[in-house]
């Protein structure tokens, strides 16, 4: 099936224009970048705080932030989604990518178990003291799969494929 | 100097080695998503956005910031010296060098007026003036600068 994609992919227009443009690669990579560090940035004042440390920042105030590391994820998902067809056999096949794109999936369904089971109770939360232990679970498994989506996407170019 | 540099122990496990140069690449975008992603998120509060934020608690994030400061000089440093003759000619990597040579000392100043501020800031005593509203737009713009340089290296070695 993955074959099948990267056979369409390559001969597809988008791929031929992304190739043939110089400067469009190094562009996507400097969006990419600024993708990342919206959302991590965002993501590591919302986990900090609700793994309990920074108590004297108010908890319901994590709310706030979502929408910026929302702008973070779809720079990169969209960025992402040209790398990948502008050079789609050497993604599908790279242990690298293929890691990373399973942490983004964790950190998904993570942030989908925040936004129902955690985030409708943070108003009964004292807003400047401790998280509960589920919270806690949630904020180190989201800061250690956004950190190891870091750390693959950064190995993609050094490993090789699966 | 940067040829000395360049025979050095920890340049040759960095350029030779086959995991030196990749590790050393991964520490450094986690210093550079800790610090951009930081100091990005406090301009943004300065110049009015996420209004319940205290200012109070960037005086701990701002800790974080600098520590991702210290994994990326130190992992920087690691990647310069394994092809440092080739660095220094580099505009890009000028480019980037002086942006964050630059967003370091303004965000020390921004620390520092943030320490003395943060108090009257969060209890409406006072609000950020036109000084702080520059420092974060100055900010935004260095760091956004830094990352432009460090991705168009590549491009022009």
């Amino acid at each position: 099936m993955i074959e099948v994609l990267v056979q369409l992919l390559e001969g597809s227009i988008l791929n031929n224009w992304i190739l043939s443009t110089a400067w469009f690669w190094p562009s996507l990579e400097i969006f990419h970048f600024i993708g990342l560090s919206l959302l991590l940035g965002s993501m590591l004042i919302i986990d900090i705080r609700l793994a309990g440390f920074v108590r004297r920042m108010n908890v319901m105030a994590t709310h706030r932030l979502l929408p910026l590391a929302g702008v973070g994820f779809f720079i990169n998902l969209a960025t992402g989604m040209l790398f990948f067809i502008g050079d789609p056999a050497r993604y599908a096949v790279n242990i690298g990518f293929q890691i990373k794109m399973l942490l983004i999936l964790i950190a998904g369904l993570n942030a989908l178990w925040f936004a129902l089971k955690i985030s409708p109770v943070i108003v009964s939360w004292d807003t400047h003291g401790d998280t509960p232990f589920l919270a806690k679970v949630t904020a180190y498994i989201s800061l250690i799969a956004w950190i190891g989506v870091l750390l693959l996407g950064r190995l993609i170019p050094y490993v090789g494929s699966g | 100097m940067f040829e000395w540099l360049e025979y050095s122990i920890l340049s040759i496990w960095v350029g030779e080695s086959l995991w030196g140069y990749p590790i050393m690449l991964s520490i450094h975008v986690i210093g550079l998503a800790i610090v951009v992603g930081i100091f990005t998120v406090f301009n943004f509060r300065i110049l009015g956005l996420f209004e319940s934020i205290e200012y109070i608690a960037f005086v701990d994030f701002f800790k974080l910031a600098w520590f991702g400061l210290i994994l990326n000089a130190s992992s920087g440093f690691a990647l310069f010296s394994s092809q440092a003759t080739i660095f220094v000619t580099n505009t890009p990597f000028l480019v980037k060098i002086s942006a964050i040579s630059l967003g370091s000392i303004l965000a020390f100043f921004i620390q520092s007026r943030l320490r003395v501020y943060a108090h009257d800031w969060d209890s409406q005593i006072s609000k950020p003036s036109k000084k702080d509203l520059w420092f974060a737009r100055t900010s935004l713009f260095l760091w956004v600068s830094a990352i432009f340089g460090g991705r168009l290296i590549a491009y022009y070695l």
